[in-house]
């Protein structure tokens, strides 16, 4: 694989900021994502990550800045444009179709931004859909959902629907995944296997990652770059190995866990 | 049975309950073919209504200002075009008026969304009410060109089949999905790539066509109209009424929906309408409270689950009544002090 910094940039933010009143949730980040990277987001409450990712997935339109997928300026548009341009997301709390069986929510995806025009397998646009997404029996499979696949939503527990959610972004045949705290409350071994999931998704299916986890231990394991937000602004961008040793960081986020470790 | 049987399955009773309701002029009395184009005009409107509003619980009252705007358009456009382009026009002028509402409203959700179609009501009856008056200096219109009443009867019947009919394949569709999803999270939707905004402008013109259709097809049975008359609030209140009744998510529930409301309108109304207002209530207070899914819900084994509900409750207050309670209460004491 070439090096980060040749391959090509997937997503650009830049200088994004979001505004709620008076108050800035999100100030004149830069950030650039790049083609197979698998990328973390950490910050202390209130940091600014879910909005960030609101941002950068078109659900909160940002108060000033650009967003540049692929070259192309999404800045404003509606989410169905950049679920359009390869962008797929996941929210916080699971918010799968509760009335519709799991295999409904997930061709749900397939049907709408997952859409291809031609259905060619060798040839046309289906041809550069991996093999595992042509399907929502491929895609069941893939998160390990194939044995509940005709229960309701609703019926699932909470982790499994989270599988789910991250399912139905995939069903959109994304180019850059966000997943917004899949790990919250899952048991340790359950965080393990929802990062094995994690990196073997990027791995074979070519995606590129951003993942936003609240518990840094876990999530500074597995990404190869972490950005840390403190207070709405970039205060750190690198390899987790740099990150834990920078002095802002640790005195912004890392410290007082650090704190809590000695106590 | 499967998505292909299903499908059959509805196709052949509306195709059946179609059959039926052309038949009927020939032999029922001229009181009963009223009452069925009374209630033929509900099942048309109010089957589209749920179509979008039901499936995306987005409770628009401001069906009876697209029911209004068609007979008016019906109405003026008889006397130069013939019948079915006066429907037709009537049809694709509440469409307009749809987009166009729908572009200042769609955003909005809830009570929001309620009080806003319903102020766009009132606001276009008094417009067209101050029209006539300052400009072409009527109240009302009497209408010179009135086709006959079995055609009127045919042509609400053939919208009636084809509002049916359009729930049945539209559910099918991925529009049919797309309205499904912005009922369930209107956002999740979003994210997974559909353009909410064009689904919901092109879901709420086709419930307005219907509407505006309905309303120049029923407009010459009245002879004379006025915007008192067409854009009676009640029948958009009505519609509402009848879909929430009947089942807003399913498919029947509106048509059977409005087979009980017009025959509880008609044999109620003339002799106390205030008792048929008061059972519209309370029939939609207990359709709220025990058959959230609406009549269509409905199946053999609802009244036996009432029933064993019914059953509990009494056994649970014989037993607290006769006694039995506080004595297994205090033997219970007693055993805790021994």
């Amino acid at each position: 694989m070439p090096e980060p910094s040749a391959r090509p940039v997937l997503l650009e933010a830049r200088a994004i900021t979001v505004r709620f009143g008076g108050l800035t949730a999100v100030d004149a980040v830069d950030a650039r994502f790049a083609s197979g990277e698998l990328v973390g987001i950490i910050g202390p409450n209130g940091a600014g990550k879910t909005t960030f990712f609101n941002a950068i997935s078109g659900v909160v339109a940002p108060s000033s800045g650009r967003l540049v997928a692929s070259g192309r300026d999404l800045s404003g548009q509606a989410p169905h444009r950049y679920a359009a341009h390869g962008i797929a997301r996941t929210f916080q709390t699971p918010r799968v179709f509760a009335a519709m069986s799991a295999r409904r929510n997930i061709e749900f995806g397939l049907r709408f931004a997952g859409r291809r025009r031609r259905r060619w397998i060798f040839w046309g646009e289906e041809a550069s859909v991996p093999w595992t997404l042509r399907s929502a029996d491929g895609i069941l499979a893939l998160i390990g959902l194939g044995n509940v696949a005709e229960l309701p939503a609703a019926a699932l527990t909470p982790s499994q629907q989270r599988l789910l959610e991250i399912g139905m972004a995939l069903a959109t045949r994304p180019k850059l995944l966000l997943l917004d705290e899949v790990a919250a409350g899952l048991t340790e071994a359950e965080i393990e296997e929802m990062a094995r999931l994690i990196r073997r998704m990027r791995d074979e299916l070519d995606l590129t990652v951003i993942w936003i986890e609240h518990a840094v231990t876990t999530l500074l394991r597995h990404v190869e770059r972490v950005i840390v937000l403190h207070q709405g602004r970039k205060i750190a961008d690198g390899p987790p190995a740099e990150v834990v040793r920078n002095a802002e960081v640790i005195e912004a986020y890392l410290g007082d866990e650090m704190a809590e470790d000695d106590a | 049975m499967n998505e292909r049987q299903l499908f059959v399955r509805d196709a052949l009773v509306l195709f059946g309950l179609a059959g039926w309701a052309l038949a009927l002029p020939a032999y029922a009395s001229e009181f009963v073919v009223s009452l069925a184009l009374t209630c033929l005009m509900y099942v048309a409107l109010s089957s589209s209504w749920a179509l979008f509003c039901g499936t995306t619980r987005y409770l628009s009252l401001a069906t009876s200002a697209f029911f209004g705007i068609g007979a008016y358009a019906g109405a003026l456009a008889l006397e130069r075009l013939p019948w079915l382009a006066a429907i037709a026009l009537g049809a694709g002028l509440a469409t307009v008026v749809a987009v166009v509402m729908g572009a200042a409203v769609l955003h909005l959700r809830g009570t929001y969304f309620a009080v806003l179609t319903f102020g766009m009501t009132e606001l276009i009856r008094h417009a067209i009410t101050y029209f006539e008056k300052s400009v072409t200096g009527t109240v009302g219109r009497v209408l010179m060109v009135v086709p006959e009443r079995d055609t009127i009867y045919l042509t609400v019947l053939a919208l009636a089949v084809l509002a049916v009919a359009t729930s049945i394949v539209v559910r099918r569709t991925r529009f049919g999905l797309a309205l499904q999803g912005i009922g369930a999270d209107e956002q999740r939707a979003q994210t997974l790539g559909v353009n909410t905004r064009l689904i919901k402008t092109a879901g709420f013109a086709l419930t307005a066509a219907f509407a505006g259709a309905v309303g120049a097809a029923m407009s010459v049975r009245w002879t004379y109209i006025d915007p008192p008359t067409v854009f009676n609030p009640f029948i958009g209140f009505q519609t509402v009424l009848i879909a929430l009744i009947g089942g807003a998510l399913t498919l029947w529930g509106p048509l059977i929906a409005a087979i009980v409301f017009s025959v509880l309108a008609e044999t109620l109304r003339l002799q106390a309408p205030q008792v048929y207002l008061m059972a519209l209530g309370l029939l939609l207070i207990l359709s709220v409270l025990y058959l959230p899914g609406g009549l269509a819900s409905i199946r053999a084994d609802t009244a036996k689950g009432w029933w064993r509900d019914i059953r509990a409750l009494y056994e649970e207050k014989r037993y607290e009544w006769s006694g039995e309670k506080a004595r297994d209460k205090r033997r219970e004491r007693e055993r805790r002090l021994a």
